[in-house]
């Protein structure tokens, strides 16, 4: 372990336990008693918010920017990818030659996907309206990751570099938009609770 | 505020065309009301209707049930709201000059 | 840690004691639930296309997204690590003159509060809720729109939120009464006042007695075939509740133990709700919550009354005595927010010849431009009148005669909308539909 695996070891622990603080305090407890009687079970509304309501069938901010929203899916699947890399290049797990190639491939594509979103939000007049430096860097940060990740499985240098940008993204994930990773979940099934105790998730007969 | 033009006459209205000032009302701005909001030319049954709501204000400082309406003017509910398309409320009050009521309305 | 305390020192100086107030009452409401909606929106800001308002407008500021952003940047400011060091990189906002006159109009003026963003949110924000959390702050601050707080004011004060004088509603229900008589040709045929021990105690809209009478005529003619034992209170009846619209918790804990009071003391089952979109939301999912514990009674509205009548085959009904075209207009907080989805749709069919569905229906229905209180408040009626448009359009497109809707809020809003987009169209109530097909028993004599 070099000392860069140690700083990105403790990144990583810090980013952990501060995700697991916000995800604990926005999880429904004490306050959020519902008194009013449910029309339906709650369960089936909170499987039905995390699968069919963001399917693009259902919703309009899918099926109506399908170029965003194809270029956000792989972006998002291109941060996950990269996150679960983190594990391989951490403890320097080799891959065959195909296998790097085509996560190099599939990184460039999915970095693009970043960047097209990143100029959108600089060059759309609603987006600069509603923007603020943070949702700016956070593209940056995470686009960047996926870009040195790709970089890296290419070269096999850079291993410093590396690092360094993904103790970075570990610090930085819970101050900004990016709490977005736990917040979505919440989200999610705060709404699912919401509309499933009154019977609209999925509609009551 | 809002101000509205009627043939050359400019009014103080709230957003949803009431006199900001009831005070002002009289019977020639009830006309022009009624021509400008599609109720029309004013006949007799909507004098009575006008007159009552508008005397009710003043006694009561408060429009009148659409009810009292019928009673006092002998004239059938719906014929209420035929005489003014946008009833009682939006109507009736408004080109009687009253401030607009609370609620749903 | 002794340096940020002095920071927030400094910065808590400059706040006004009704800011204080409003922050105070922000905090207050930190749950999870409000925690994780002013933390997840994204800016991704495909909703502007979700929102009549943005639609209509196409004002920037009126996306839903911006609307979040308003109210999540007070919160990042007093509430957030990075929002006290770094605002500026977050987009967090001193609490001041400029930012509450941004709010105002904001959450008061360009929000009806339908939910119709939250459904489509790719993260899935409940925008109403920050929308009244932040309306609420402005009750704090006694800055509530004063159309609107006139409204919760007469409902506190005299009992409902027109000011009717009790003797004027007895006087108003005793003639509706001797009309059924005569109608339905049965001397026993009447609207029960404060009547003790029935299934059901009924609540109306003040609009209806006030102005609108015919809507509860038809209702107590669909009673009277249903053989229902009904009453109206003459004291508790007013199925609105304005305060869930102005954000004010206190005054709508008040509104609800009073139906709760008059329900134990004229020892009534059910609660039944007039066709009234807020009111049903407010009534029946949000009141247990202002009151802290749960309805002693069945609260439903009088649309899935009638849907039960039907079923039951209670009441009889001629569809071919509605021929017109008929379309429904869904109300959000009925719907979308209060899950009275099929009901309606099941009860129109059985009362009209050909029923029309509106693009997009039910959960996705645009609001009529009307919701949020928006009717009250007379400084943003053009801006509703405009939001509307879209509603219009929709209605247009359907090509029927009547539009049908269990809300009166609605209703008076859809009234507008016909004049201003001359749709050409009758604005029915559910009930209204129901009493033109009904099919009264033969008497037996």
């Amino acid at each position: 372990m070099t000392i860069f695996h140690w700083i990105l070891l403790a990144g990583f622990v810090i980013c952990l336990l501060s995700c697991l603080y916000h995800f604990f305090m926005a999880l429904p407890a004490g306050k959020d008693i519902d008194y009013a009687t449910p029309d339906a079970k709650t369960r089936q509304a909170v499987v039905y918010s995390f699968t069919k309501a963001m399917s693009p069938k259902k919703k309009e901010t899918a099926f109506m920017h399908l170029p965003t929203y194809t270029a956000g899916i792989f972006y998002h699947l291109g941060t996950f990818l990269s996150l679960f890399l983190v594990i391989f290049i951490f403890f320097n797990v080799s891959f065959p030659t195909w296998l790097a190639y085509s996560i190099i491939v599939f990184l460039a594509f999915t970095s693009i996907c970043g960047l097209s979103i990143l100029i959108k939000r600089m060059t759309s007049s609603l987006l600069k309206n509603l923007s603020n430096p943070d949702d700016y860097f956070s593209n940056i940060l995470v686009t960047g990751f996926q870009i040195i990740t790709a970089i890296y499985l290419l070269l096999n240098t850079g291993l410093e570099y590396y690092f360094i940008i993904t103790t970075i993204l570990f610090l930085y994930l819970p101050i900004g938009k990016l709490r977005h990773t736990i917040y979505f979940f919440t989200a999610r099934l705060h709404l699912g609770i919401f509309y499933g105790r009154r019977g609209t998730w999925p509609v009551k007969k | 505020m809002t101000q509205l033009e009627i043939e050359g006459k400019v009014f103080n209205v709230d957003g949803d065309g009431f006199l900001v000032n009831p005070q002002l009302w009289n019977e020639e701005i009830a006309a022009l009301f009624a021509k400008h909001d599609g109720t029309g030319q004013l006949n007799e049954k909507h004098w009575a209707i006008i007159n009552f709501i508008r005397n009710h204000w003043l006694e009561n400082d408060m429009a009148p049930m659409v009810r009292k309406i019928c009673q006092n003017t002998g004239l059938r509910l719906k014929e209420i709201y035929t005489l003014f398309p946008m009833g009682p409320a939006k109507g009736a009050c408004k080109i009687a000059g009253l401030p607009k009521p609370d609620g749903c309305v | 840690m002794a340096g940020e305390k002095v920071i927030i020192m400094a910065k808590n100086n400059s706040l006004t004691e009704k800011q204080k107030k409003a922050l105070k009452l922000l905090k207050s409401r930190l749950n999870g639930r409000l925690l994780t909606h002013l933390n997840s929106c994204v800016h991704c800001g495909l909703c502007g296309e979700s929102c009549h308002y943005y639609l209509a407008t196409k004002n920037k500021n009126f996306i839903p997204g911006k609307k979040v952003d308003i109210v999540s940047s007070i919160y990042q400011r007093y509430h957030t690590l990075a929002g006290k060091v770094a605002p500026r990189l977050y987009g967090a906002k001193d609490f001041n003159d400029k930012t509450v006159e941004e709010l105002i109009d904001i959450v008061f003026g360009a929000c009806s509060m339908c939910g119709r963003c939250s459904v489509h949110c790719s993260i899935g924000v409940d925008v109403p809720y920050i929308v009244r959390t932040a309306r609420s702050m402005l009750v704090e601050m006694e800055l509530v729109s004063p159309g609107l707080q006139s409204t919760v004011d007469a409902a506190i004060n005299t009992g409902n939120n027109m000011g009717i004088p009790r003797d004027e509603f007895v006087d108003t229900l005793e003639w509706l009464s001797e009309d059924l008589e005569m109608e339905v040709e049965d001397e026993d045929a009447s609207i029960p006042l404060d009547k003790k021990g029935v299934d059901i105690l009924y609540t109306l809209n003040p609009r209806e007695p006030k102005f609108f009478p015919l809507s509860i005529s038809a209702i107590a003619k669909i009673y009277y075939a249903a053989k229902e034992n009904w009453t109206l209170s003459t004291n508790v009846y007013d199925v609105t509740n304005y305060a869930y619209f102005s954000g004010d918790d206190k005054g709508a804990k008040e509104l609800t133990e009073r139906l709760c009071d008059e329900m134990s003391k004229l020892e009534a089952k059910t609660l039944v709700l007039a066709e009234c979109g807020h009111g049903y939301r407010a009534i029946r999912w949000e009141g247990p919550n202002w009151i802290e514990r749960p309805y002693p009674f069945k609260v439903i509205s009088v649309v899935e009354l009638i849907g039960d009548y039907i079923r039951s085959c209670r009441i009889k009904l001629d569809p071919s005595l509605n021929k017109l075209p008929v379309t429904l207009h869904d109300p959000c907080n009925m719907v979308r927010g209060g899950g009275v989805i099929e009901v309606q749709r099941f009860v129109i069919k059985n009362a009209v010849e050909n029923f029309i569905e509106m693009m997009p229906n039910r959960a996705n229905n645009f609001c009529c431009g009307g919701g949020g209180g928006q009717l009250a408040m007379s400084e943003y009626a053009e801006r509703r009148i405009k939001s509307g448009k879209i509603k219009a359009d929709q209605i247009r497109k359907t090509g029927a005669k009547i539009v049908a809707t269990p809300c009166h809020n609605c209703i008076d809003q859809l009234m507008e909308l016909n004049k201003e987009y001359q749709l050409g169209v009758e604005i029915k109530t559910i009930g209204e539909l129901v009493a033109d097909a009904l099919v009264l028993e033969e008497k037996s004599n």
